[in-house]
């Protein structure tokens, strides 16, 4: 097994099994509230049943509304490239790529608002103005985060920090890590439009934070826009435990080595759903406008991480 | 013995006290008995020069003369309760037991903190202090009661907390200078192996900082005050004359005996300037404030925070004229501000009011208050034969004898406008036109007596200091320089 | 044993994180039962490091002082916040003076500040700069919580959080002062609780709310 191969199937994992994650988040909710929940494959046969469908689009929109979420989808597919999941390596890696996954992800976003401006429906109005303040909050922690392990580890390259947090001993706790990995972890709900910050099943439309945005989409382009969801979902959540708890990342391309890998992969990801879950299903959604403050303690939690770096030799 | 009765008696008639209906009579008969102990005690102390117990219980002369003011303070206070509790209407207070088993239990910790040689069950009984006054100065169920209650104990507890960094801070410092560690908080062995302690010096003046900033607060230094003026307004009178003559004295024990280590460690110089320092502030701000004063018992607080700046200021300038001022002062100063809280008490019985503003023509409604209070006055800005004007001419002394003339014009200074902040609101209140003629009450015999026996000592001391205490504080100087 | 032995010294080295994001906890909290967890989580850090302590230097006085941290900080105290919060009906709001992003910015920049503050002194001393920092940051935020936030119940909690820090700069710079001294300030530290409690009732009843910043009648 060569590398490039191991590379291209853990994409193809990541991307072709992102629909599971969220299945598996609502199926945990539902055991909580006491119901059966739907089939972990549900998803699946909802895409499918999107794609056969007609692609409706509001007369007054221009080639923008059908152009934004295949921008969306294809920028969120090459940040999913960058993140490794089972074995220390990802399709594609480069100094400094993880400010590329920020921003690549903020692109994605940036057409999403366009598009959702482009259909001239008020719900998505307020959709996208919501989205982009939170987006442009929700920078600058992500970013401090990352930086603040970035230094740690000295190296710039998403992979590389990977692989250095595989060599650090599990009970060294590390400041700069607890600080960085309360920060991000605070804006991954943020980023993926997870309670507290918005509701992904609510259907008061003037609740809604991202799910305002795709009022008017249908077809393929709801379907593209629902799978690049949960891509994002996963990316995010692959990306924290890459960086905070990789242990048990395959380091060699043996099979065991892989088998270890994957299956550790798959435990952190149940683990992170089911606390999400938990989450979900015990916290209230925040105020509109408490979500800057939420988002504000995220940001001098990351600025924290970045002065502990100067101090803590950790 | 002779050492732990005058501590057992406090904690047993505290308990006793709440049991019997008759409480003021009880209290009386416990308060004899505990003055008679610390009178035995005192003695023995003068006699013998040092009286010890175990490891943690010791009396110097440093400690006989503070026993020797406390001694005479909670007898005043005592005997003035009595009357003064009488004369409250019964629905304006939680209850009388209480009161009186607090106030035994607030001279438990005092005598506690004077005789603990070990420095960190002084902190231990110091914040026990705190703690058995608050409710005392929370005492009456009124608004302001309760908010000066709270923010004293707050405050204080906020405060000795530094302080207890400091007194860990010294501990360190000793330890790691070689002195061993069940002596390292012991008040003689850390003087006797001071000279040891200038290895650690920037520890030892991190801790003394500490430690004038948290017994500062107790003693009122500003800008660490801020409690004071609000506790000893709301609380009932006698316990305002406790805490002013007695706590504040308190906690200048304690910095004078971590100033005594700090000297012997560090030379003079730090720990003396930072006290000089809080004096002189202390001194000018509370005398400005006294100006703008127009609560009777805030005034005299304030004019307690000048006196603390005195005696701190006494401290700083060291030397023969100086610490013995100082020491003198205590005593002084202690008596002195005893009257003129007790004629605060009752000005507020007859009159039903404390605001400077609403009172004139005491010297026609209550003769006898009026005299008091123009005798504590006179006594409180430093006029001779008072006793004060010895000791603040002594500390006056002190700062020509050392040509710190700066220190001098401060002094002054703040003695001026204390005096003139006296005299402005003393003439509001005794000269012009009663207001209304309220029925005529009459003093209480309890009350003309405490005020007498106060005039009697100051004058004594003001022309003579008698002959054994002279002894005492000389003997306390002794100890301190050792 | 040897397990045990790991586990006391990864406490003593990781201590100093935890009570960071206490710290940082208590800044950013909202409601009462939050800050209570987090004084209560910050105490069973600082009993972990009492009885590391106690392994490493194989004194029994300090397994005695680390039993008494947890009975009387971890759960004593707590529980008796919570019924205090119970019985004075009081509203579960914290009544921040300012908003929490500033005041986690503030405690960040406290813990700096204690980094700083405490450069010159680990030479001196011979402790672990983190460690120390992390008592001095305590007090600092104790301090900062003290004065930012207008609820008695919560100047309570300041101060129990600047003594939570001044017990660790203690136990890390001396190992353990003299017995009669940790249980006197023990025995202080609960009698200043049950007082300020009882204080807390009184100003329930003569001003019918709990907002201390409410008190200025007196002033001058």
């Amino acid at each position: 097994m060569t590398t490039v191969a191991v590379n291209v199937l853990q994409y193809l994992l990541l991307v072709l099994g992102a629909p599971v994650l969220r299945a598996l988040i609502a199926r945990v909710k539902a055991l909580i509230q006491r119901r059966q929940g739907s089939n972990l494959w549900r998803p699946y046969a909802d895409l499918l049943k999107l794609f056969r469908k007609e692609d409706l689009v509001p007369p007054t929109s221009s080639p923008l509304f059908r152009f934004a979420p295949m921008m969306l989808t294809a920028s969120t597919f090459v940040a999913a490239a960058l993140v490794p999941t089972v074995y220390q390596s990802a399709l594609l890696g480069f100094a400094g790529d993880f400010i590329v996954l920020v921003y690549v992800l903020a692109l994605g976003r940036f057409f999403m608002g366009l598009g959702a401006l482009d259909g001239s429906s008020s719900f998505a109005g307020m959709g996208a103005s919501r989205e982009a303040m939170i987006s442009a909050l929700a920078e600058a922690p992500l970013l401090l985060g990352l930086i603040a392990v970035a230094i740690l580890a000295r190296q710039g390259n998403i992979v590389e920090i990977v692989r250095w947090t595989l060599k650090q001993n599990f009970f060294d706790v590390s400041a700069v890590h607890a600080v960085a990995f309360a920060a991000l972890a605070m804006v991954a709900i943020a980023e993926t439009g997870r309670m507290p910050v918005d509701n992904p099943t609510t259907h008061l439309e003037l609740t809604m934070i991202h799910e305002a945005m795709v009022l008017e989409y249908s077809g393929p382009s709801l379907a593209l826009i629902e799978w690049t969801q949960a891509v994002k979902l996963n990316v995010v959540l692959s990306l924290l435990i890459g960086l905070f708890a990789p242990w048990g990342m395959a380091t060699s391309l043996t099979f065991a080595g892989l088998a270890l890998g994957l299956s550790a992969y798959l435990l952190k990801l149940v683990v992170l759903a089911i606390v999400i879950a938990v989450l979900e299903s015990s916290i209230a959604k925040l105020r509109m406008y408490m979500v800057p403050e939420f988002l504000g303690i995220a940001t001098a939690l990351g600025a924290l991480a970045v002065v502990f770096t100067a101090l803590m030799r950790r | 013995m002779v050492l732990l009765l005058p501590l057992l008696i406090p904690v047993l008639g505290a308990a006793i006290v709440l049991f019997f209906r008759r409480a003021t009579r009880t209290a009386l008969l416990i308060g004899t008995a505990e003055i008679a102990a610390l009178s035995w005690l005192t003695f023995a102390t003068y006699r013998h020069g040092s009286v010890a117990f175990g490891h943690y219980l010791r009396a110097d002369h440093l400690t006989a003369v503070f026993l020797a003011s406390l001694c005479v303070i909670f007898a005043l206070v005592l005997v003035y309760s009595s009357g003064y509790l009488r004369h409250l209407p019964p629905e304006r207070f939680s209850s009388v037991r209480w009161f009186y088993a607090l106030l035994f239990l607030f001279l438990f910790t005092m005598l506690a903190s004077y005789l603990s040689s070990n420095l960190g069950l002084l902190w231990i009984f110091m914040e026990g202090t705190t703690l058995a006054s608050a409710l005392l100065v929370g005492f009456y169920e009124t608004e302001g009661a309760v908010e000066a209650g709270w923010k004293y104990l707050v405050v204080c507890t906020v405060g000795l907390a530094f302080a207890l960094f400091g007194t860990i801070a010294l501990y360190l410092a000793a330890v790691k200078s070689g002195v061993a560690g069940g002596s390292a908080l012991d008040w003689t062995s850390l003087m006797a192996a001071a000279p040891q302690l200038s290895v650690m010096k920037n520890l030892v003046k991190l801790a003394f900082v500490f430690l004038i900033v948290g017994y500062g607060t107790k003693v009122g230094f500003v800008p660490l005050h801020s409690w004071l003026p609000d506790a000893h307004a709301e609380a009932p009178s006698p316990i305002s004359a406790m805490l002013s003559a007695a706590l504040l004295n308190c906690a200048m024990y304690a910095l004078l005996r971590y100033d005594a280590i700090a000297v012997r460690a560090i030379g003079p110089g730090f720990s003396h300037h930072l006290l000089l320092l809080f004096g002189g502030v202390s001194i000018l701000i509370a005398g400005l404030l006294m100006i703008v004063q127009r609560d009777l018992k805030r005034l005299f607080a304030y004019s307690s925070v000048e006196h603390m700046g005195i005696i701190a200021t006494g401290i700083g300038l060291g030397g023969p004229l100086g610490l013995y001022g100082a020491l003198l002062h205590t005593f002084n100063h202690s008596v002195a501000k005893s009257v003129l809280f007790f004629a605060a008490g009752n000005v507020r019985e007859n009159l039903g009011t404390l605001r400077i503003d609403r009172i004139s023509g005491m010297t026609r409604m209550l003769p006898f208050t009026s005299g008091a209070l123009i005798l504590g006055g006179l006594a409180i800005v430093g006029m001779p034969p008072f006793a004060l004007f010895v000791s603040e001419f002594a500390i006056l002394s002190g700062a020509f004898s050392q040509a710190r003339h700066l220190v001098a014009v401060i002094f002054l200074v703040g003695l001026t406008l204390a005096f003139g902040a006296l005299l402005f609101h003393f003439l509001h209140m005794l000269g012009g036109e009663p207001k209304d003629t309220p029925e005529s009450r009459k003093v209480a015999g309890t009350e003309l007596a405490v005020i007498g026996v106060c005039a009697v000592v100051l004058l004594i001391f003001g022309v003579h200091v008698p002959a054994q205490f002279q002894k005492l504080v000389e003997g306390a100087m002794a100890v301190l320089q050792q | 044993m040897v397990l045990v032995d790991l586990a006391a010294s990864k406490a003593l080295g990781s201590a100093a994180v935890l009570l960071f994001l206490t710290v940082l906890m208590l800044a950013a909290a909202k409601r009462m039962s939050t800050s209570i967890v987090a004084f209560a989580l910050q105490s069973a850090v600082l009993a972990a490091q009492v009885l590391a302590v106690a392994r490493i230097h194989g004194s029994t006085e300090s397994y005695v002082i680390g039993a008494l941290v947890i009975l009387i900080k971890v759960l004593g105290i707590p529980y008796a916040l919570f019924r205090l919060v119970d019985k004075l009906q009081a509203p579960h709001d914290v009544k921040l003076s300012l908003s929490p992003v500033y005041s986690v910015f503030i405690t960040a920049g406290l813990i700096f500040l204690s980094f700083t503050a405490v450069h010159t002194y680990v030479q001196e001393l011979r402790v672990s700069e983190d460690v120390l920092a992390a008592a001095v940051a305590l007090i600092l935020s104790g301090a900062f919580l003290m004065v930012s936030h207008g609820k008695a119940l919560m100047q309570i909690i300041a101060l129990l959080v600047l003594e939570n820090g001044i017990f660790l700069a203690a136990l890390i710079t001396t190992f353990g002062m003299p017995m009669i001294i940790e249980i006197g300030v023990f025995f202080d530290l609960v009698m200043g609780v049950l007082l300020m409690g009882i204080f807390a009732f009184r100003i329930r009843d003569t001003f019918e709310h709990l907002d201390v910043s409410k008190l200025r009648r007196l002033r001058g």
